[in-house]
């Protein structure tokens, strides 16, 4: 569900972009081109531009991203690119996310003396201001995920989506608001599982699920699983 | 022309203590994984360690007590095998200061260091808590009003690199992506390169603007095949799935870390890996 609802928010001419540890964005951007974006230029750290992988890779450095592609840029060419605005979609996560849609992948506890040092933001202080569109996922919804306050602000910007397993906010004013609800889940259960107000009931659409051609194309893109790492399941073929 | 083919123990030797040393590669990729297991055997001690994105290598480095500072945009395996434990470890106790940067302002920071000039601007960072923690200051613009990130320059005194072929004199082939290795060979004041194989530098003449590192900026070339294990290093071997599993799960507890290194790193000086 969560890779083909970021799929669908991708469209054809657009450069996409995703960095280290991002299965899911390494495969909804796939998906888009097979799907309804054939002209998306993906993007990726291994400086591949446009690659046509054989087989995906869990990690979203490695080489095997560099399959196809026909000339290579820098990671430095790529921050480049969105610091002079050309980069029209950035895919970020956070360990923890606000009802602003800024992240925290720093530290929770005090910054200096924290009670756990996250793995840090990699590029997104840059990017998140200056990507075009930043769209967020993760794989947890709950409240020590979509927080109400954040034990520090890595980053900020540009929050365009957030795309969890249990539905889609939008970045409207400033703040996150309930797009829609995966199928099944229901409006108490999205309360719940998120630490800041949110307006969700009975009339929150219903994120339509995928459909046969969707399903297809994931299973053609994507025919080990790899996008299921990021749920901590094991990777092999279906 | 000066030959500067030397043992991995030598090139690693001339490193003092408390040194700022810049590593190669990427994540779980191409990083100098030889330098770094001859590192923790000679007990440097103090060392600042820049790079983009960082995993085993400072992992390792925090566990075996040579690092004092990670300056880096991010620390950890990927999705794999999770956070770098003995890295975080070292950062909650105090042991170890993370100098958080966005992997730009590593960039821009080298960037400042080739160019010789103080500090480099940098796009974005606005609303993000990182430039007050770590004292990135805003400028205004004298041409137009608008406020812009400066990052200092950072020079390393050492960069380490790990290449598929070079020469005698350090001219460096990579293979596939070159992470921040070009930018590092030229912002540091030495430069290390090890390489799976040392070829002909002829054989460079009839492509030159494939090399990747000149050789004039380079101080010391080794020849090490199998150097980046456990990293990858394309197209001749994957990472070490299997050894990078069981080292994570040691990581996560100091006593079987420091066991770990003395019995896999520590006793086997002169191997390879």
């Amino acid at each position: 569900m969560m890779a083909v609802a970021m799929a669908r928010l991708l469209h054809s001419g657009e450069t996409v972009f995703h960095g280290v540890a991002s299965p899911l964005p390494m495969v909804a951007t796939l998906l888009a081109k097979r799907l309804h974006a054939p002209d998306l230029v993906y993007l990726n750290i291994t400086g591949a531009t446009d690659p046509t992988p054989e087989h995906l890779p869990i990690s979203t450095v490695d080489p095997a991203l560099l399959h196809g592609t026909r000339s290579l840029v820098t990671l430095a060419d790529l921050f480049d690119l969105s610091g002079r605005g050309r980069l029209d979609v950035a895919f970020l996560s956070g360990v923890q996310i606000d009802g602003a849609g800024r992240i925290n992948l720093s530290a929770i506890g005090p910054y200096g003396r924290p009670s756990v040092r996250l793995p840090g933001g990699a590029g997104s202080a840059m990017l998140m201001p200056t990507a075009r569109r930043v769209i967020l996922w993760r794989t947890k919804h709950d409240r020590r995920t979509f927080v109400a306050q954040l034990d520090f602000v890595t980053a900020s910007g540009n929050v365009d989506r957030v795309v969890t397993p249990l539905g889609l906010f939008v970045r409207r004013d400033g703040r996150l608001e309930v797009e829609s609800l995966h199928p099944g889940i229901s409006p108490e259960a999205f309360r719940e599982a998120t630490g800041f107000p949110v307006a969700v009931g009975p009339e929150t659409p219903v994120t339509p699920p995928p459909n046969e051609e969707e399903m297809a194309a994931l299973r053609s893109v994507d025919p080990d699983g790899v996008a299921r790492s990021e749920f901590g399941r094991k990777i092999g073929r279906v | 022309m000066i030959d500067k083919r030397t043992t991995l123990a030598q090139a690693i030797a001339a490193i003092p203590h408390g040194a700022r040393v810049a590593l190669g590669g990427n994540t779980l990729h191409r990083g100098p994984g030889a330098a770094v297991h001859e590192i923790v055997r000679q007990e440097k001690r103090g060392l600042e360690i820049v790079k983009t994105a960082g995993a085993y290598d400072v992992d390792l480095l925090c566990a075996a007590g040579c690092a004092a500072a990670i300056s880096a945009g991010f620390v950890g395996y990927e999705t794999p095998f999770g956070m770098a434990q003995a890295y975080r470890r070292a950062v909650e106790s105090g042991a170890v200061e993370a100098r958080e940067h966005a992997c730009a302002t590593v960039i821009a920071g080298l960037r400042a260091a080739i160019q010789g000039v103080p500090f480099m601007p940098v796009a974005g960072l606005t609303g993000s808590d990182l430039p007050a923690a770590r004292g990135f200051v805003a400028l205004r613009d004298p041409y137009s009003d608008a406020e812009v990130f400066v990052v200092p320059a950072m020079i390393p005194e050492v960069a380490i690199l790990h290449v598929q072929e070079a020469d005698c004199q350090g001219n460096g082939r990579i293979i596939g992506t070159r992470f921040e290795d070009v930018l590092m060979a030229k912002a540091a004041q030495r430069v290390i390169l090890t390489a799976e194989r040392i070829v002909d530098g002829t054989s460079f003449e009839a492509a030159p603007e494939t090399v990747a590192i000149p050789g004039f900026l380079v101080d010391a070339v080794v020849e090490a095949p199998g150097g980046a294990w456990p990293f990858s290093c394309t197209p001749l071997y994957d990472y070490d799935a299997e050894y990078l599993a069981v080292w994570v799960a040691v990581a996560r507890d100091a006593n079987a870390a420091t066991a770990f290194i003395a019995e896999h790193i520590l006793a086997r000086a002169g191997v390879p890996a």
